[in-house]
């Protein structure tokens, strides 16, 4: 296997001016186990089964590897909030995420099948650009948090263009918790109803 | 092949950057585990400053991640055969989905032609069709929060 010139990019770490002080950025700690990962996610304790690893990345050389815990121990805008689950709403309204869109839905389809429960303020519909069709997702803004809500609620679980969609919150106010994703449903069961904030 | 679509990690790491006369130019983003994103775009071209956002996910939203990644069917591929990083640049993809762990590295693609005159042109294909997953992270961190 050819490792010498596996390096021929120059990065210096010093000459990195990404590098904020606040390096407690709650980016945990590596893991000990081998292989580990060139960012830290979340440290030891969640599961830590052995993986199968392929790729030239775990053979790089410590400099890349220190330019790059660089980068993501710097400090990053992030929401002022209280954190937890529950949606989040951006400066314009509540973006709803609808996935399961057949691939030759055009913008019309959701606008009407969505423009009911409110005036939609953005809608963006994904391109596959190897296929041209539709990715199978989109994101729909509504002004209001009772115009997402029930879209969500009418929404999840119905049918568009023949496929099953769901619809769900895009943006959350904090982590979720792992045991959730593992017995999750299109619905979920974690609350629906949370703080809004204007 | 169980590749743990619905249970076990998640998580996605893209970088794409280079040194060049106008210093570092990157974007990088990572999709964590519990569902944050954390963005950052630094192209110092007419010293533009650094962009750095994060934003919590859904799990609706990781779920369609995952899909994706799956759908593209790039854990099976390798890097063995792709371009290595150079000095036009550097590309790196970590992935952990499941109880697999990749992480590819190659140099920049121009465009489809680099792929069909490499080494390995299926592999580079999927890599680079999913690489504009980038577009997916920039959509996210496009929106503003207060």
């Amino acid at each position: 296997m050819a490792h010498a010139e596996v390096e021929t990019v120059d990065f210096e770490p010093d000459d990195d001016d990404l590098m904020d002080e606040d390096v407690g950025d709650g980016s945990p700690s590596r893991a000990g186990t081998i292989p580990r990962l060139k960012s830290a996610i979340t440290g030891g304790g969640s599961s830590s089964t052995p993986k199968k690893t392929k790729g030239r990345g775990f053979r790089d050389e410590a400099a890349a590897e220190a330019d790059r815990s660089a980068r993501m121990s710097a400090r990053f805008d992030s929401l002022d909030s209280e954190g937890g689950p529950g949606p989040e709403r951006s400066i314009e309204g509540w973006i709803v995420l609808v996935t399961g869109v057949h691939e030759e839905a055009q913008e019309d389809d959701l606008q009407n099948a969505f423009g009911e429960f409110g005036e939609i303020k953005n809608l963006h519909l994904n391109l596959d650009r190897r296929t041209g069709f539709v990715k199978g997702y989109a994101l729909i803004e509504f002004e209001n948090f009772e115009e997402a809500q029930k879209t969500i609620s009418e929404m999840d679980g119905t049918e568009l263009l023949t496929q099953t969609i769901t619809v769900d919150w895009a943006f959350s106010k904090g982590s979720f918790k792992r045991r959730n994703i593992r017995r999750r449903s299109p619905r979920g069961p974690r609350s629906r109803s949370p703080r809004r904030r204007f | 092949m169980a590749e743990g679509e619905d249970n076990g990690e998640f998580y996605l790491r893209y970088y794409v950057g280079h040194k060049g006369k106008f210093g570092h130019e990157f974007l990088e983003f990572e999709f964590r585990p519990d569902g944050k994103l954390r963005y950052a775009n630094n192209s110092n071209y007419k010293n533009d400053t650094m962009i750095r956002k994060e934003v919590f996910l859904t799990p609706a939203v990781l779920k369609e991640c995952r899909r994706i990644v799956s759908d593209s069917e790039i854990m099976k591929e390798d890097d063995n055969n792709w371009p290595e990083p150079d000095r036009v640049g550097r590309q790196e993809l970590e992935i952990v989905m499941g109880n697999e762990h990749i992480s590819f590295t190659t140099s920049k693609i121009g465009s489809l032609m680099d792929v069909q005159t490499s080494k390995d042109p299926e592999g580079l294909r999927i890599f680079y069709y999913l690489v504009q997953v980038h577009l997916i992270a920039e959509l996210f961190s496009s929106y503003d929060f207060q």
